[in-house]
C-alpha cells in the first residue's frame, strides 16, 4: 500500500486540478476541494459517486459491489496510484 | 420446461445464463459465473438488523405534535412504503426463482426478498407504536386509489412474467387458450417479459423508494420521528444494495456478458425500458402532489420533491445506459446523502446515535425534565 501514501495529481476534465492527500479516498479529496460530487453509501456498494477515469490508475480500498463500467471508477473507495484525470 | 426442485441432469453452471437455462440443482458456490451476486449476499447478511432493536417510542409524542398536513404526509408515506415492501417481499421469489439458473443468483434473490420482509415487519413495528390499533392504516392500502394505481403498475410486469412462466412450465411453448384468451408462449417472449420486469423492479428500487425516503428524512432533519428515520436509514441501506443487483443484471444482459439473446432484447426493448422508468418518475411526481395536497412541511414541498425525483432519475438512468433525460444538475436535497451514507465510513451529524452501535442496547429514557436546565 506504499503507493497510496504518494501524492498524485488529480485533474478533472474541463475543470480544476489538485494534489491528492495521503490516506484519503478520491471522494474525500474531491469534497475537500469543494468539487460537487454525488455520493450515498461511501462504501462502494451503491454506485452513486461513479465517474469516468480518463487516464491514470486507481486502487480500491474495498471490493466495489456497485456496477461500474470498464472505464468507470468509484471515488468513494479508491486511491490514485498514478496521476489521474477524471470526468465527473 | 417443467420445473424441478432438484434437476437430476448434470449441467455446467459456468455455461448457464442467469435465467431460463437449466433449473439449479446443487446450491454450490465454489464455481460462480457471476461472483458479484455472492458478494452482494455477504454484504447484505452483514447488514442484518431487526426492527425491534430500534426504539421508536419517542415518535409517538412527536406524531401527536404534527400538523394535520404533516400527519397525512407521514402516514401516506408509510402506507406506500408498506405497499412497496409487500410486493418486494414475495415477488422476486415467485417471479424469478422458477426460472433462475445460477446458484449464486438464486441465493441472492432469496436473500434480497428476505430483507424486504424485515422491512415489512418494521412498518408494523412503527405503526403499532403510533396507534393503539393500526389496522385502519393497513386496510386503507388496498382502498386508497392513489396507492392502488401505483400497485397496479408495479405488479403488472411481475404478474405478466409469472403467468407466462407458469404456462411455459406446464404447457410448453406454443399457443394456449386459457379462459377464452389466447396466449402465445415462446422463449423470446418470455425473455422479453423478463427484461421488462427487471426494468420495472429496477425503477422501483431506484426511484419509487426514494420519494418516501426523502419525506422520512425531512422529518428527521427537524429532529422529529427519529426512531422511524433510523429504521428507514437501515431500509435505505438495504435498498441501495438491491438496486446494485438489478443494475448488475441489466448491465450484464445489455453488455452481452450473459445470455446473448438478452443483449438483443435489451437493444430491441430500450424504448420500452425507458418508458417504464419515465412512467415511474411521472407517478412519483403525482404521488408528491398527493402527499402535499393538504399543505407542505418545513424543508420539503411538492416542487423540491419533484426536482429530487428528476435528479435521482438522471443518476439511475445513466447507470443502466439510458442517459440523463432531465435538465437538473445539482441535488435539490443535499442533506439526503447524510442519511444514505454508510455508518462505518461517515456518521451523519443529524444522527443522534450511530445505528450500528445500537444493537440490543437502547436508551429510551429521555424525559422532558432533562431539558429543564437548558436555556435559550
Amino acid at each position: 500500500m506504499s503507493e497510496t501514501k504518494q501524492i498524485r495529481s488529480i485533474s478533472i476534465a474541463n475543470g480544476p486540478s489538485f494534489l491528492s492527500t495521503p490516506d484519503n479516498t478520491l471522494l474525500a479529496d474531491l469534497e475537500a476541494q469543494g468539487i460537487p460530487i454525488e455520493y450515498h453509501c461511501r462504501e462502494g456498494y451503491c454506485g452513486a459517486c461513479r465517474c469516468k477515469l480518463i487516464s491514470g490508475e486507481v486502487d480500491y480500498t474495498v471490493d466495489p459491489l456497485a456496477f461500474i463500467d470498464d472505464d468507470e471508477i468509484l471515488p468513494c473507495c479508491t486511491v490514485a496510484l498514478t496521476d489521474v484525470v477524471l470526468e465527473i | 420446461m417443467k420445473y424441478t426442485t432438484f434437476n437430476q441432469q448434470n449441467s455446467d453452471v459456468m455455461a448457464e445464463p442467469m435465467f431460463f437455462g437449466n433449473p439449479v440443482n446443487v446450491a454450490r458456490y465454489d464455481q460462480q459465473k457471476h461472483a458479484i451476486f455472492e458478494k452482494l449476499i455477504e454484504k447484505q447478511i452483514s447488514f442484518f438488523w431487526r426492527p425491534e432493536e430500534v426504539d421508536v417510542s419517542k415518535d409517538r409524542s412527536d406524531f401527536q405534535g404534527l400538523s394535520d398536513a404533516e400527519k397525512h404526509i407521514f402516514i401516506s408515506n408509510l402506507k406506500y412504503q408498506t405497499l412497496l415492501d409487500s410486493i418486494q417481499g414475495r415477488s422476486p421469489n415467485i417471479a424469478f426463482l422458477p426460472i433462475v439458473s445460477l446458484p449464486e443468483l438464486e441465493t441472492w434473490i432469496e436473500t434480497w426478498s428476505f430483507y424486504e420482509t424485515i422491512h415489512s415487519r418494521s412498518y408494523t413495528h412503527i405503526l403499532r407504536n403510533l396507534f393503539t390499533d393500526p389496522s385502519a392504516i393497513f386496510d386503507d392500502i388496498v382502498e386508497n386509489e392513489e396507492i392502488k394505481r401505483r400497485a397496479a403498475d408495479i405488479s403488472k410486469y411481475y404478474d405478466d412474467l409469472i403467468f407466462a412462466t407458469q404456462l411455459w412450465q406446464t404447457q410448453g411453448e406454443g399457443t394456449h387458450v386459457i379462459d377464452g384468451e389466447t396466449h402465445v408462449v415462446t422463449m423470446r417472449e418470455l425473455k422479453k417479459k423478463m427484461y421488462l420486469c427487471m426494468n420495472s423492479v429496477n425503477a422501483l428500487e431506484a426511484i419509487r423508494f426514494y420519494v418516501s425516503f426523502a419525506c422520512t428524512f425531512a422529518f428527521a432533519e427537524r429532529e422529529l420521528m427519529e426512531g422511524n428515520s433510523k429504521i428507514i436509514r437501515l431500509i435505505a441501506r438495504d435498498e441501495n444494495l438491491h438496486l446494485s443487483s438489478t443494475q448488475h443484471i441489466l448491465n450484464l444482459w445489455a453488455k452481452g456478458k450473459d445470455d446473448p439473446e438478452m443483449a438483443e432484447i435489451a437493444k430491441e426493448c430500450e424504448a420500452e425500458a425507458r418508458a417504464i422508468f419515465l412512467n415511474a418518475v411521472q407517478q412519483e411526481k403525482e404521488w408528491a402532489a398527493f402527499l402535499f395536497a393538504n399543505g407542505s412541511m418545513i424543508g420539503l414541498n411538492e416542487d423540491i420533491l419533484c426536482q429530487y425525483v428528476e435528479y435521482i432519475a438522471n443518476q439511475r438512468m445513466s447507470a443502466i445506459g439510458l442517459g440523463q433525460p432531465f435538465d437538473i444538475a445539482s441535488n435539490p436535497l443535499p442533506w439526503m446523502n447524510n442519511y444514505l451514507s454508510s455508518d462505518n465510513v461517515q456518521v451523519a451529524p443529524q444522527e443522534s446515535e450511530i445505528s450500528s452501535y445500537l444493537v440490543g442496547q437502547i436508551d429510551s429514557e429521555v424525559s422532558e425534565d432533562e431539558f429543564d436546565a437548558f436555556e435559550l
